[in-house]
């Protein structure tokens, strides 16, 4: 058994911004391990650059290394801190990569660096096909032949063998790349051509295609005693030909006999064992439906959005867990807190509910990439529903996955026929639907299966939908047709709409007939053991699990999945913003969606609620918690509306974007100050940098701080600032643009704005000072004015940040351009001198980006 | 082509089971020592012995016999000469003791002959019996073995190779076929 | 589908919808923690004059298929389920789980807070209950009035001797109440064998010079079955290798001196890390049992314990010290249910084989 007695200090690779391959789920990981981390003595540093990061709020900032997570600077600190382990498995495949470097090239050796988490000869496996095939093969898992080739004749010398479809994947990718099913010679000369390049070694692979295949994923933790168990398994609803990352999955498997999610989990284990895994493994099968056989597609031995899924989905602390097994821990010597029965870390997890996951995509902010699901990853977040029956998660998860307003469906019935079997064929990001339409057009589950490859089953269960949706048509105001729907997990909204009343009709309805919610409780024992846990979601049944959390509680609504624009910042924000609550005295209750979310831990809420954040849905929580503040996000005028009618203590939080008044074209400067009442703290002056040739303020999407200006202008400017703030009624975080005046050098007002929520983190991280934690204050009126009286920022600072957004155009094959704050998919971060960040063109994204990921 | 005829779930296997052998025939662990004949062997005891300590709750101890390698051969066990084996690794007395002999493979009889022959040298034990993890045929001498993991009938021109994970980082028995370049 | 309910014994009565056959019946209520596997579950003899309820709110998903029977008149009293998928399309199969209750005469309901049932039932101790179509005076007398037999290993075990035959291993298997599992995993290592009813005597099954003798799995307390079968367990364990589970572990032990407790709830499920002491290894099985070998009443001198359940303490595997004789509580054909227990299939093959030299 390994020994980590002496293990005293750790580095862990960051993730970096966030992107289409992974989303928070890495840094609320890397906040539950740090902590625990924490708890055993173990000092942990940490690199990122990520601006939104929480992990780094929790840890000092003698451990923090806010750089370009490159194996240049990975090195550095190697060098430099001496830590006696590495944790790459927290990094996503960036952190992998950087580990495979730093072990190829000997630095781990030189360093006397353990690796934490695999042993090297598995390091060097992942992502390396040939090799991993040829380990598998030695314990017999089945997997898909890979041959390697070099060059496009050799590849052509293949074809017969292997036939068509058949998928070509580069070997050792620089980038988080993905296979390519190519069904012809030409597909696959474009492939090999984009392959070789991408691949550190001029390397592809060729395989056979197991396009139409069920996709299945198997969840496992390991510890160094070789004792293992498997957290759970997802059922990708769509087959093999469309990323996992954008099917639409399920918790636990539904389609699949005891035998062959035995075997799965069996051929899961054999490869944890094989590989030396300790804490997380990740693997992608394909099962051929016809005669049950598998191949074995993927193994991912850290932490991925897959991860989080299975653990969060069954309430198991998979990052507690995984902590304390990289420490050395054995399964069944993990301690859990005191909500958890005993011995829950090792005991295999049961559900007694279903989940489902459905992924949103970036089309409508990217509308020129292809829109197709196919091998490539394109989501950028996703949304989840619980229930207690597949229609009742599915039908949760697409309410959630459509941001409609009023919680109503989208309609694609304007669909030709011709269109939605091309659609049923090659998917678009709006799938569910036209599944859906499709079976209102009478087409069978059997057709279906066979057009989409998904399993009948899925169809029986949207048809069962339909059949409630007609009653519901046919039997207007109906009681019985009321619990049936709500039961089945349509809501207040849809039933509304069906019915041509209003949601305040369908509740009093609901509150006549006693229809009302009953919340689950989401544990890992299916009801065997009395768990205390904190997440819960509705269902209408007998039994209420969720008892009122008590005096002073905030009910805190999230924004449900990931999307392009705020994204991770505004995770951040919620997640300090709950801090700030907790610090406060509050309960926080958060409501969310989003899988991936950091705030969903107790750390930072003292309780969730995994239900739509539509109004039915959040009325029915606010009616189980009487909580003495509800803050509802600014982008949910709808909501914020009608809750204002309620005699609620409402707070909008984050704050709405849209003040009324007009934004101006161009801005050049921005100053930000925090007025609270009479006071107006200057919080900084930065340049406003829109990379590339259009400089319109939507395309303004890089900061520095402070901005290149004589001190004495910054100083003549945030003056300028305060009194266009006095102009106006504003109050909290707010931003003051600046332009150059006509064709002169001289700036002038030309708007005032709420900060946005990226540019929020970044004063936050820039200044040291927490404003999300202050705006909240000031909501909840905890703000004491003498405190900000003596909060000063020198807004001379001679340390400059920079801060870059990041965008999902490479990932989408779209043509790469400067980008708009509405796609922006993360941001990275960087400090320095004002010479180090002395930009020589603001219109160069190169040097942006060059500047920003320099080795320090 | 090395094949694997034992995989580490039946070695496992195999040692659970002669470790279960040994209480039956011994009427439980009392006055029970562990010899095993090196390299293999000694971690093949230790195992037998930890598997007692788990049932059992006794510390059953566990000594290690030195053959003198005469040749640089895969196993020790497949030559009419008679090895050297030595004693130097056992700490406490054989005598009135009820010997557990270990050994990863037994071919010809030879070692076995020779450990017996040491291990009284120590002292005189109550007795001796003879556990081994594979059993390939053979024997030279009027010699068997009390406990066998797995019967490999071979021939003799095979070699059984025996990995341990304490010191080959895997638990396998593999038969290779000697070939013209493989034999030596 | 009709309306129908389910009523316990403590007087409460839960709506649901029926299906599966109309019939009214009446078991012990128990509850089924498995993710999956509801057809090996339902056609489990174990099950005999149960009512089962499951844990996984959705069954019926993949219907009935072939290698899924573990035999082949299932005798459960009923199905409790929060939402039933009536499925007969399934790639596996054309019988859907509504028509295969049917042609067994089960009823099934559902609609139900199975996870509430569960809730309650997990402190609640053995209760009775019935699925009616009336949740009236009536049905709760008939259901009060109710005597459940305590003679299950006869109503499902075979009468009669009958060969499962191969080339390999003869093995006899005592049949309590036999899951196919088990013949399975005989068959997977081509053994020939000779099942013979619980009733058995020593000589019966030595005089068939089997190689090993397996105690199967069943129903019910094996306190109800005699002297007789624990003579015959002692009288073989002495002369061939044994290998007994479920039901049969519990007889082994008692044929070994030890003693049984009855659990305050029936456990059925797969998710309790059990230890296997030998190697000090976790493993997981599918555990169905209502009693436990009381592990002070073990004679040490006679027995060892080999297995024990890290969550609720109790005993899960014993070997003779005298003899090549081992059982455990749990289902090591893994059917449904965990297959890391199945090695024990090849223990048992590796003890014949020791045996003779």
């Amino acid at each position: 058994m390994q020994s980590l007695e002496n293990l005293q200090k750790v580095l862990i690779i960051g993730s970096g911004p966030t992107e289409i391959g992974h989303e928070t789920e890495l840094d609320s990981a890397t906040v539950q391990i740090l902590t625990g981390f924490k708890k055993h003595g173990v000092r942990t540093l940490v690199i990122d650059n990520n601006p939104f990061s929480v992990a780094l709020e929790e840890i000092q900032p003698t451990n923090m290394y806010i750089q370009a997570v490159t194996t240049a600077n990975v090195r550095h600190i190697l060098e430099k801190d001496q830590p006696d382990a590495l944790l790459a498995t927290l990094g996503g495949l960036q952190g992998i990569r950087i580990a495979q470097e730093l072990l190829e090239n000997g630095d781990l050796g030189r360093y006397g660096v353990r690796l934490l988490g695999m042993p090297a000869t598995t390091l060097r496996q992942i992502n390396n096909p040939a090799a991993l095939n040829a380990t598998l093969k030695d314990i017999h898992e089945p997997v898909i032949e890979a041959q390697v080739v070099q060059t496009a004749d050799e590849a052509l010398g293949l074809v017969e063998a292997i036939g068509f479809p058949l998928i070509v994947k580069p070997v050792a990718p620089r980038v988080d790349t993905n296979r390519t099913i190519c069904e012809n010679v030409d597909e696959m000369l474009t492939a090999l051509n984009q392959g070789f390049q991408q691949s550190r070694f001029d390397q592809c692979t060729l395989e056979r295609s197991v396009v139409g295949y069920k996709e299945i994923e198997m969840v496992a933790l390991r510890d160094v005693a070789d004792t293992e168990i498997l957290i759970g398994g997802l059922e990708d609803v769509d087959p093999i030909g469309i990323h996992s990352g954008d099917s639409i999955a399920v918790t636990p498997p539904q389609t699949l006999t005891d035998r062959e999610y035995q075997d799965l989990r069996d051929a899961t284990f054999r490869m944890a064992s094989e590989l030396g895994i300790v804490g997380v493994l990740h693997v992608n099968f394909a099962l051929n439906p016809a005669n049950q056989h598998f191949y074995v597609t993927k193994v991912a031995p850290y932490f991925t959005r897959g991860v989080t899924l299975a653990a969060r989905t069954v309430g198991y602390p998979i990052s507690l867990v995984t902590g304390a097994l990289l420490l050395g821990q054995r399964l069944v010597d993990v301690k859990l807190p005191s909500a958890f029965t005993k011995q829950t870390a090792i005991m295999e997890p049961t559900n007694d509910h279903v989940s489902v996951r459905i992924p949103l995509w970036p089309f409508q902010e990217v509308p020129d990439a292809d829109q197709h699901l196919n091998t490539v990853m394109k989501a950028v977040g996703s949304t989840i529903g619980i229930g207690r029956s597949v229609e009742e998660a599915m039908l949760k998860s697409v309410r959630s996955s459509q941001f409609s307003p009023r919680d109503v469906l989208p309609s694609v019935s304007q669909l030709t026929d011709g269109e939605m079997i091309s659609q049923l064929i090659h998917p678009l990001a709006n799938r569910i639907l036209v599944l859906i339409e499709a079976l209102r057009r009478g087409y069978s589950p059997e057709e279906l299966s066979e057009l989409t490859k998904i399993d009948p089953f899925y169809f029986v269960k949207l048809q069962h939908l339909l059949t409630i949706e007609r009653e519901i048509m046919d039997n207007p105001r109906d009681v019985d047709t009321l619990r049936r729907a709500r039961y089945y997990g349509f809501g207040d909204g849809m039933i509304a709409r069906i019915w041509q009343t209003d949601t305040a009709t369908i509740r009093q309805l609901s509150a006549q007939a006693q229809i009302q919610p009953t919340y689950k409780m989401i544990e890992p024992t299916a009801g065997e053991f009395p768990e205390d846990l904190s997440g819960y979601y509705s269902t209408f049944e007998y039994e209420n699990e969720s008892q009122p959390l008590g005096d002073r509680t905030a009910l805190v609504l999230g924004r449900g999945g990931n999307q392009l624009g705020p994204n991770s910042a505004a995770e951040y924000f919620t997640t300090e913003m709950l801090k700030q609550l907790k610090r406060a005295g509050y309960h926080t209750i958060l409501m969310n969606t989003n899988p991936n979310a950091i705030g969903v831990a107790p750390e930072f809420s003292d309780k969730q609620y995994v239900d739509p954040i539509q109004l039915g849905d959040v009325l029915n929580v606010i009616h189980v918690e009487h909580p003495d503040i509800v803050i509802v996000p600014g982008n949910r005028h709808y909501l914020t509306r009608e809750l204002k009618k309620l005699p609620l203590n409402l707070h909008v939080l984050p704050p709405d974007q849209e003040t009324g008044e007009p934004a101006p074209k161009e801005a050049t400067i921005g100053v930000s100050l925090f007025v609270h009442r009479q006071q107006k703290i200057a919080v900084g002056v930065m340049d406003m940098i829109a990379p590339g040739m259009n400089k319109a303020l939507s395309q303004v999407t890089a900061f520095r701080m402070p901005a290149e200006l004589p001190k004495a202008k910054r100083v003549n400017l945030v003056e300028l600032a305060k009194q266009a703030v006095s102009e106006r009624q504003v109050t909290g975080m707010v931003q003051v643009l600046f332009a150059p005046k006509g064709d002169t050098k001289q700036l002038e007002v030309v708007g005032v704005r709420p900060t946005r929520l990226t540019e929020m983190a970044f004063l936050s991280k820039v200044t040291g000072i927490n404003w999300v934690r202050m705006l909240t204050r000031q909501h909840i009126g905890t703000l004491d004015d003498a405190e900000l009286a003596k909060i000063s920022v020198d807004i001379n600072s001679t340390r400059v940040a920079l801060m870059n957004a990041a965008f999902p155009f490479r990932q989408l094959h779209v043509l790469n351009r400067p980008g708009s704050t509405d796609q922006e998919v993360g941001a990275t971060i960087a400090f320095g001198s004002s010479e180090a960040l002395t930009l020589t063109n603001l219109s160069d994204t190169a040097e942006l980006d060059q500047i920003i990921n320099r080795t320090i | 082509m090395p094949k694997v005829v034992v995989d580490a779930m039946a070695m496992q296997r195999a040692l659970t089971r002669i470790t279960y052998e040994i209480i039956e025939r011994n009427k439980g662990v009392d006055d029970l020592v562990i010899l095993g004949i090196k390299t293999r062997g000694v971690y093949l005891a230790q195992r037998i012995a930890s598997r007692l300590q788990q049932l059992e709750n006794v510390t059953v101890p566990v000594g290690a016999l030195d053959v003198t390698p005469y040749r640089d051969d895969i196993d020790h066990d497949s030559q009419a000469a008679e090895p050297e084996v030595s004693a130097a690794d056992i700490d406490f007395s054989v005598a009135g003791k009820k010997v557990i002999l270990v050994d990863d493979v037994l071919y010809t009889g030879r070692t076995i002959r020779a450990a017996m022959s040491a291990i009284m040298a120590l002292g005189r034990p109550k007795s001796i019996n003879l556990a081994v993890l594979v059993d390939r045929g053979h024997r030279e001498l009027p010699i068997r073995a009390d406990f066998v993991g797995k019967n490999i009938p071979s021939s003799q021109r095979e070699k059984i190779k025996v990995s341990v994970t304490e010191i080959d980082d895997r638990d396998a028995v593999e038969i290779i076929k000697a070939s013209a370049n493989q034999a030596n | 589908m009709a309306k129908r309910y389910l009523i316990l014994e403590d007087g409460s009565a839960y709506p649901g919808e029926g299906f599966g056959a109309g019939a009214t019946t009446s078991g012990e209520v128990i509850f089924n923690l498995n993710l999956l596997g509801y057809q090996e579950t339902i056609t489990d003899q174990i099950y005999h004059n149960q009512i089962i309820v499951f844990a996984q709110p959705a069954i019926g998903n993949v219907g009935i298929n072939h290698d899924s029977y573990e035999s082949i008149l299932p005798t459960a009293k009923g199905m409790v389920v929060r939402d039933l998928t009536n499925i007969s399309t399934n790639r596996l199969s054309k019988l859907s789980l509504d028509e295969f209750l049917r042609q067994h005469n089960i009823p099934g309901i559902s609609g139900i807070d199975t996870r509430h049932l569960i809730r309650k039932l997990r402190t609640a101790g053995p209760i009775k209950g019935s699925i009616v179509d009336v949740a009236d005076a009536h049905a709760f007398d008939q259901l009060n009035a109710t005597v459940l037999t305590n003679r299950q290993v006869d109503q499902v075990a075979t009468p009669k001797p009958y060969p499962n035959p191969d080339t390999g291993k003869n093995v006899v298997v005592i049949d309590f109440g036999l899951k196919h599992g088990i013949l399975r995993q005989l068959s997977e290592r081509r053994c020939n064998v000779t099942v013979l009813p619980w009733t058995a005597s020593a000589q019966d099954v030595l005089n068939l010079d089997p190689d090993g003798v397996l105690l199967s799995t069943g129903p019910g307390s094996p306190l109800d079955l005699g002297a007789g079968v624990l003579d015959m367990i002692r009288e073989v364990q002495a002369e061939i290798p044994l290998f007994a589970i479920g039901l049969g572990h519990e007889l082994f032990a008692l044929a070994n001196g030890a003693e049984l407790t009855a659990l305050p709830v029936e456990y059925h499920g797969s998710s309790h890390p059990i230890r296997r002491i030998i190697t000090n290894d976790v493993i997981y099985a599918t555990q169905g049992q209502g009693y436990a070998v009381t592990a002070k009443s073990i004679d040490r001198d006679r027995l060892i314990t080999t297995y024990v359940d890290l969550i609720n303490g109790t005993v899960q595997g014993l070997r003779h010290r005298d003899f090549p004789a081992f059982s455990v509580q749990f289902f090591a054909d893994g059917a449904p249910g965990p297959h890391e227990s199945r090695d024990l299939f090849d223990e048992f093959m590796e003890a014949m084989t020791s045996r003779e030299g």
